[in-house]
């Protein structure tokens, strides 16, 4: 008895040649088994070794991006389901970058609250933010806040929310309404749109505008880009920025044209 | 009943002869069919189980077949198909260059190679042709003596098929994008277009007078579609980023709008609150039993809605490539399970599965830009049409005779089958040994 469960039943003889041709590329780790149950924690957790804490100086928390687990599992709206439900048992914390309105970053709650708790160690927003952090995020897990709920639900008052703003906590959205932020999460923003741009002209430069992905993981970086080559190619196959074809010498990523 | 009408269908194909295709054995796949005739048989099975499973079993495996086409007339892009709901054997299709024509898709020839003929059309040289792009056309729902069409010369007509004139021009202000006429009306037949004009009109052919107006769009109206399961329920699409659905029989405003993060002000940017989509909005589509809405917009994205609270399904269907100007014409499988979204992205038509967002296939085979296809619903084909003014019909391959079945055998077969390729003839063994 097979006790896989796949889309269609086997009964109705899908062309397997077609779909079969995606398995050719599985050697690395943390792309999943097509087959098994949808892992997202695991699937984050690699993605999070991927993240460069040198180059932050180990001021950031270890962020990864929502559409980076679309590139590692085919399913996204399973892939949805799964994040939502991690985010409201409190483990993850999902918060918009703002250069995109779909690119949302995901960081580990513990690795939240100890990278910001320590990088405003001795200051004077120390009390507001440890508020914040144990009043305001185990409650809700929206991304934005609007000053009403600030002010009525959890009794920030104003200077508090100024505060939180100044120590990067919440960056504004609009009159009276903010995102949920990491601390410093600007620099991680410049140098990743710097290296996403340096690896798609790697692949828009390439003979015909396309790249066999093993042999793009392989090529040096210049020193632009802080992040490991891995950790741009997931983001742009997720974000859909280059095509990913099956081939028999494995997936190969080709620019689009937009 | 069920059973031998689905017969009937999937005999009339005739098996295209065999030579580029050598015969396959496939037994699996004989055998797990065995499965569901022999429990349809005994009674096990519920007889919609087989169709079902047949039908998505055809679906899943559609293809250009060589021996299917479609005439070519327009010298333009085609921009609309409409296959009509009685019988499913006229098409109507609307080009660039403002011609309407109809097909006959049926094959009457007892040959494998079959040409879907013209069997009227509206060209350059009739007095009553529209003078620029026709957008839409639509079969009256009820029988096919009347077909409506609108186009970018501001007007609406309403032609009769016969004589193929019109019967009734409904003249606008604004090009008009599309219309729609609802296929399960009993008590009215209006017709709703959408043209540029951010307020949705209402036509009404008893009586030929613009009847009803529908305000709260605030920027053109790209499409329109009635709902498959309530004659009254209309959901509009529009520029501004906004899909509404509408009860015409209210005095007040839309229903509902649909809202893309379920009231979850947080996730979007202030300007983005309340809209379907982050760009215009040009696709909208039921599917066939009317409890989901899909829509399309320009900020290349996909969503399927509850049609009934207007909540979004969240179901991730990634980019969808969406660059049309116009509207987006989208085509949802029917009496499948899974069913099957068809949208048209680039010059290839994308396959996804409708409630698990996962792309299928692309099926390529249009030269540029494909602008329109439509699924036919018994024979679980697909017609698209395009800017390279060609319209391909996508077969779902079929199923290969067993090898045993060769020879003898299959000559006796009847008079529908073909005569088996020479090629494949038993001319050397003899009947001796």
């Amino acid at each position: 008895m097979n006790r896989k469960r796949t889309l269609i039943s086997d009964a109705f003889k899908v062309k397997k040649r077609r779909l079969a041709e995606n398995t050719f590329d599985k050697a690395s780790c943390g792309e999943a088994d097509p087959g098994g149950p949808l892992d997202i924690k695991s699937s984050l957790e690699y993605l999070m070794t991927l993240f460069p804490r040198k180059v932050f100086n180990d001021s950031l928390p270890r962020i990864a991006m929502k559409h980076q687990l679309y590139s590692l599992h085919s399913a996204k709206t399973l892939v949805d389901r799964q994040l939502n439900l991690l985010r409201e048992q409190g483990e993850v914390v999902i918060f918009q970058l703002g250069f995109d309105a779909d690119a949302f970053g995901l960081v580990f709650t513990s690795d939240y609250k100890e990278k910001t708790l320590a990088g405003i160690a001795g200051t004077e927003c120390q009390d507001t933010v440890e508020k914040f952090m144990n009043k305001v995020l185990p409650s809700c897990t929206d991304l934005s806040f609007n000053k009403e709920k600030m002010l009525k639900e959890f009794l920030f008052t104003d200077s508090e929310i100024t505060q939180l703003v100044k120590c990067g906590v919440l960056t504004v959205r609009d009159a009276g309404s903010w995102w949920l932020s990491v601390p410093n999460a600007g620099k991680f923003t410049k140098y990743f749109i710097q290296g996403r741009k340096a690896v798609l002209n790697m692949v828009k430069k390439a003979k015909y505008g396309e790249v066999l992905k093993n042999e793009l993981e392989l090529r040096r970086t210049t020193s632009h880009v802080k992040f490991p080559m891995k950790y741009h190619i997931y983001d742009i196959m997720g974000a859909e920025l280059v095509e990913s074809i099956p081939t028999t010498s494995g997936t190969m990523l080709r620019y689009v044209d937009t | 009943m069920v059973f031998s009408i689905l017969l009937i269908r999937l005999t009339h194909r005739v098996p295209s002869s065999g030579l580029w295709r050598t015969p396959v054995l496939l037994p699996q796949c004989s055998q797990r069919q065995q499965g569901f005739l022999t429990a349809r048989r005994i009674g096990v099975d519920d007889p919609v189980r087989l169709r079902r499973a047949e039908s998505t079993r055809r679906v899943l495996s559609l293809e250009l077949n060589h021996d299917r086409d479609v005439d070519r007339i327009h010298g333009n892009g085609v921009n609309s198909l409409d296959i009509e709901v009685i019988e499913g054997r006229y098409m109507l299709s609307g080009g660039a260059d403002g011609v309407v024509v109809i097909y006959d898709l049926e094959n009457n020839n007892k040959k494998p190679q079959y040409t879907c003929k013209a069997v009227g059309t509206v060209g350059r040289s009739s007095r009553h042709v529209h003078k620029f792009s026709v957008e839409t056309v639509q079969w009256y729902p009820h029988d096919t003596g009347m077909f409506i069409s609108s186009s970018f010369d501001k007007t609406m007509k309403v032609w009769d098929t016969e004589t193929l004139k019109p019967a009734e021009v409904f003249h606008f202000e604004g090009n008009v994008y599309c219309h729609h006429m609802s296929p399960v009306a009993r008590k009215h037949t209006l017709i709703a277009v959408g043209t540029k004009d951010p307020k949705v009109q209402l036509c009404d052919l008893k009586s030929g007078s613009r009847i009803h107006v529908l305000q709260g769009h605030r920027g053109e109206v790209l499409s329109v579609r009635w709902s498959p399961r309530y004659e009254h329920i209309l959901a509009t699409a529009s520029a501004d980023s906004r899909v509404r659905v509408w009860d015409v029989r209210r005095a007040s405003g839309s229903l509902f709008t649909l809202d893309q993060h379920n009231g979850d002000k947080s996730k979007a940017a202030t300007e983005a609150v309340n809209t379907a989509h982050n760009g215009r909005v040009n696709g909208l589509c039921f599917t066939a039993d009317g409890l989901f809405l899909l829509t399309a917009g320009t900020d290349d994205r996909m969503r399927l809605w509850n049609s009934a609270t207007g909540e979004n399904t969240l179901v991730n269907y990634g980019k969808v490539t969406n660059s049309s100007r116009t509207c987006l014409r989208l085509a949802v499988s029917r009496g499948c399970s899974p069913d099957f979204v068809f949208v048209p992205c680039g010059s290839s038509v994308a396959m996804y599965s409708l409630h698990s967002g996962e792309l299928v296939t692309m099926l390529r085979g249009h030269y540029n830009n494909v602008d329109c296809c439509e699924f036919h619903p018994d024979y679980q084909e697909l017609y698209s049409g395009g800017k390279d003014c060609n319209i391909l019909a996508w077969v779902p391959v079929l199923r290969q005779p067993d090898v045993e079945e060769e020879g003898p055998a299959a000559g006796r077969a009847g008079g529908q089958q073909a005569a088996v390729n020479p090629a494949y003839a038993d001319a050397w063994s003899s009947d001796e040994d």
